[in-house]
């Protein structure tokens, strides 16, 4: 059996209950009345037309007799024909009467027995009437008078039969009233069946619907005074299960989120404590780095400004290196001009080595002259020696006489004079000594210097010719240092290109550096802008703290109410 | 009329049966009376075996019968090869009839009464039952219409000993044709006291009085109406009368075999068309001629109407000479 575990099914079950019900008894009253009214209209068809047809007959065939009697005493031809209709009449009403529906075998043998009877009284009263035509009156009325027992016969045959129909259809209404008073019976006790499963189905939904309810309700008033422990609520309905089930698992939720709430509530008041200290000393790093910022900022700017400078050296050095490489650029034409000159001189020097040759000769013999004159003044020098030593003389017997005159005082003068005078004498005369010995010293250092001019000359010429040789060489070996010269000028002036970008790049680098101290620096007054902003935040911070604290404190009083 | 149906079902069976089955021909005898006719009816209708009813010969039978075939929960065809009756068209739709109505005989004999025998005072002796006044009313209304007098209408029943009084009443008034709305125990009855009476009336009857040519010299010159007469022309009705011949030798096949072989060939087609299913044998018959196409058989063609019977079918006149029942050169 399946269980009535929802509510839906049970009222589902309960609403299908009473409709199969009623529908059955429904159709159950419609079949029955249904049968009923064909069964009775079959029925008082058969009757009716039975009793028509019956009665039909029976009448029909007692005009036949009576027209045919009629006619035996007075035959015309309207009372033949009246029985000729007559006749007719009743064997079409047998003839019905055979087509009656619904007549078992012995009730058609008994109407084949009417049609036969009915057969013979016509043929009777027409062989009469024949014989009454003939005048044969006494067989006339002999027919006649036989016509009397099939008549007799037809009466009591159309009689049972209509009784025998009369009574079926009777029999039958008293079935079909046993068979109603039988379904009446079922229809009540289909009646009373529809309300008690109606009842019992609906006493059966609110016991199911009612207790639980009633338990889901209780739980929910002790969840409202915060009582949040488990609730049992037993076996119920699905619907109501799922209710319940909702209810437990609420409970289950606001228990642990209790819980969960007064563990946070300490944990809160715990860390806001924490956070009050943190954010003060957050407060005192925040200074700390608005100070190192303004440090860093000025910092920033001193590198600047070395950078400046270093920015400024560059230049200098980069306007030192572009002379350089002018210098350079300068050697180089000089070392052009240099090796020009250097072959002009070449062929200057070689011209010049053929004169010496000639002017060897000359000098040779000059000195030679030279030096026999050398050996002349020699004799001069002795003369003036013995002068020298004169006035030499001379000028010391002067000395004395002056310094005997100034001792014999005014008495001497006269003689001072007089020495003065012959000192002036030794003097003059010493000194036209000297002029002789320069003079002749003069000469001799002209003479030697002639002799030795003329040996040098010589030597000079000699040394000329190896100095032309050597100038050739020379002038040769300066051609080839002026082109080292010139390469070297080239790799100055290169290197000085190089050097000239390389200081351009430092320069520009320089300049970037010192847009980054810039930056820095404004940075670094940013940050400082931001810790002094932090600063306050923090104070905030701590401000809110002290709420949260507050906070954490009344949410611990308030959870301390729920029972878990 | 069985032997003819049984003629029918040897050679279906001959050429292997329908759906691979043979025909088998369950024969009752009514003997002419609607008790028995209901009885039998009965019977078959219950043989689960019986897969259609050939007959009944008469009308009266047939319309008693009918009521037993066309009721309950598994009705059961009812194809009559002579019952002529209009009352028993369209009585309900299990019944079929392959033969012209009452009212189609009456109708020739009047038109042959007044033209071919040049009568104009017409006595009638009737049966008094469906087929009897079935034949009567049509020929007294053609008659009349046609300018003649019915001088005289009188019924019969089989227990009837004597017409003499009815032909004494006509001899006084006087007629010139004797019509007999009978069935053949009547017709020789009346015969026989015509000649009693030295009467030379010229006699007119319905089909009902085929066979009587067997009554001898009583019956010669005898006129009757048929829907079939075995010496008529026709592709199919040549061999079926030499077969029958052959099969019965010195007997020569009436209108009322020549329906039951019809009959037999036309449910045979029935059945191999539709299978041996009672309701579907009716269905099947219900289309011939309208949505099928007819029948060809040996009486002609068949085809129903709404009512079960067949509309086409001509009457012809048939005289008895020598014992035979020859047709009527002057029709």
């Amino acid at each position: 059996m399946m269980r009535l575990d929802t509510v839906r099914l049970r009222i589902l079950g309960g609403l299908a209950l009473l409709g199969a019900t009623v529908v059955s008894i429904a159709l159950f009253s419609a079949y029955a009345l249904r049968t009923v009214r064909r069964s009775e209209e079959a029925q008082l068809e058969t009757v009716r037309r039975s009793g028509t047809v019956g009665n039909g007959i029976a009448a029909s065939v007692f005009q036949e007799i009576a027209a045919g009697q009629q006619y035996l005493v007075t035959p015309t031809a309207s009372e033949r024909g009246q029985f000729q209709d007559a006749a007719d009449e009743s064997f079409a009403f047998a003839q019905e009467l055979e087509r009656l529906p619904g007549l078992t075998l012995e009730q058609r043998l008994s109407v084949n027995r009417i049609r036969e009877l009915q057969g013979s009284i016509e043929v009777g009263y027409a062989m009469a009437h024949a014989l009454r035509d003939l005048g044969r009156d006494a067989e006339a009325s002999a027919r006649a008078a036989a016509v009397l027992n099939p008549a007799t016969e037809l009466t009591r045959l159309v009689r049972t039969l209509t009784a025998a129909l009369a009574q079926a259809a009777h029999r039958t209404e008293q079935g079909i009233a046993a068979e109603m008073a039988r379904w009446e019976a079922y229809l009540y006790l289909g009646l009373v069946l529809a309300v008690v499963a109606t009842a019992l189905a609906g006493y059966g939904t609110l016991q199911a619907v009612e207790g639980p309810l009633g338990r889901i309700v209780v739980a929910a008033e002790r969840f409202g005074e915060a009582d949040l422990r488990p609730v049992t609520t037993g076996r119920m309905p699905r619907e109501i299960q799922i209710l319940a089930d909702a209810m437990q698992q609420m409970g289950g939720r606001l228990r642990g989120i209790v819980a969960d709430v007064i563990s946070e509530s300490e944990r809160i008041a715990a860390s806001a404590g924490d956070l009050s200290a943190i954010s003060e000393q957050l407060a005192a790093s925040a200074s700390e780095v608005t100070t190192a910022m303004v440090e860093t900022s000025r910092g920033a700017q001193g590198q600047r400004v070395e950078l400046d400078a270093i920015g400024a050296g560059l230049a200098q050095l980069r306007q030192t290196t572009a002379e350089m490489a002018e210098g350079a650029e300068r050697v180089a034409l000089l070392g052009e001009e240099i090796r020009t000159v250097a072959s002009r001189h070449r062929s200057s020097v070689a011209s010049a080595s053929s004169v010496l040759l000639d002017v060897r000769e000359v000098v040779q013999t000059t000195s030679h002259q030279v030096s026999q004159l050398a050996q002349q003044t020699a004799a001069i020098d002795d003369f003036v020696d013995l002068i020298r030593r004169i006035s030499s003389q001379t000028n010391l017997l002067a000395l004395n006489a002056a310094i005997e005159a100034a001792r014999a005082g005014e008495h001497g003068r006269g003689f001072a004079v007089v020495a003065e005078e012959v000192r002036q004498l030794a003097d003059d005369a010493a000194r036209a000594a000297a002029d002789v010995t320069v003079t002749t010293n003069a000469i001799r250092e002209q003479v030697e210097d002639v002799t030795a001019t003329m040996a040098a000359g010589t030597a000079k010429v000699r040394g000329i010719e190896d100095v032309a040789g050597g100038a050739a060489r020379g002038l040769g070996e300066i051609a080839t240092a002026v082109e080292q010269v010139e390469q070297a000028a080239a790799r100055v002036a290169k290197t000085a290109q190089q050097n000239r970008d390389l200081t351009e790049r430092l320069q520009e680098r320089a300049q970037g550096v010192a847009s980054q101290a810039v930056a820095h620096a404004s940075s670094a007054e940013q940050v400082s802008a931001a810790a002094q902003e932090q600063g306050a935040s923090t104070e905030e911070m701590a401000a809110t703290t002290g709420r949260l604290l507050q906070a954490a404190e009344k949410l611990r009083s308030l959870v301390r109410g729920f029972r878990v | 009329m069985r032997q003819a149906a049984r003629l029918a079902v040897e050679q279906v069976n001959v050429r292997g049966g329908v759906r691979g089955r043979r025909l088998r021909l369950r024969v009752a005898d009514d003997s002419g009376s609607e008790d028995a006719a209901v009885r039998a009816a009965q019977a078959l209708y219950d043989d689960p075996g019986v897969a259609a009813v050939i007959g009944h010969l008469s009308s009266g039978t047939s319309i008693a019968a009918a009521q037993v075939y066309g009721g309950g929960a598994h009705p059961l065809v009812m194809l009559s090869p002579s019952a002529s009756s209009p009352e028993l068209s369209g009585i309900n739709p299990y019944v079929f009839s392959i033969c012209p109505t009452d009212a189609s005989y009456g109708e020739a004999l009047a038109r042959f009464a007044w033209r071919a025998l040049g009568a104009r005072r017409a006595g009638l002796i009737f049966l008094s039952n469906d087929y009897g006044r079935g034949v009567r009313d049509a020929f007294a209304a053609d008659f009349v219409r046609l300018g003649g007098t019915v001088v005289e209408q009188d019924p019969y029943v089989p227990t009837t000993a004597s017409l003499e009084p009815y032909l004494a009443r006509m001899q006084r008034a006087g007629i010139d044709v004797l019509v007999l709305a009978a069935e053949r125990p009547g017709a020789e009855l009346a015969l026989r006291e015509m000649q009693a009476l030295g009467l030379r009336w010229p006699v007119v009857g319905g089909d009902a009085l085929t066979g009587i040519e067997a009554a001898g010299a009583l019956a010669e010159g005898l006129h009757v109406t048929s829907a079939y007469l075995p010496d008529q022309p026709g592709a199919r009705n040549v061999p079926f009368v030499a077969d029958y011949a052959r099969a019965y030798p010195g007997e020569l096949p009436d209108h009322r075999g020549a329906g039951a072989y019809d009959a037999v060939l036309l449910l045979a087609q029935a059945m191999a068309a539709s299978g041996p299913d009672r309701q579907a044998i009716r269905d099947y018959l219900a289309q011939v001629g309208r949505g099928r196409p007819p029948f060809h058989g040996v009486t002609g063609t068949i085809a129903f109407d709404t009512a079960g019977a067949d509309p086409t079918k001509s009457v012809i006149i048939g005289v008895v000479r020598k014992g035979r029942l020859v047709t009527e050169a002057t029709q």
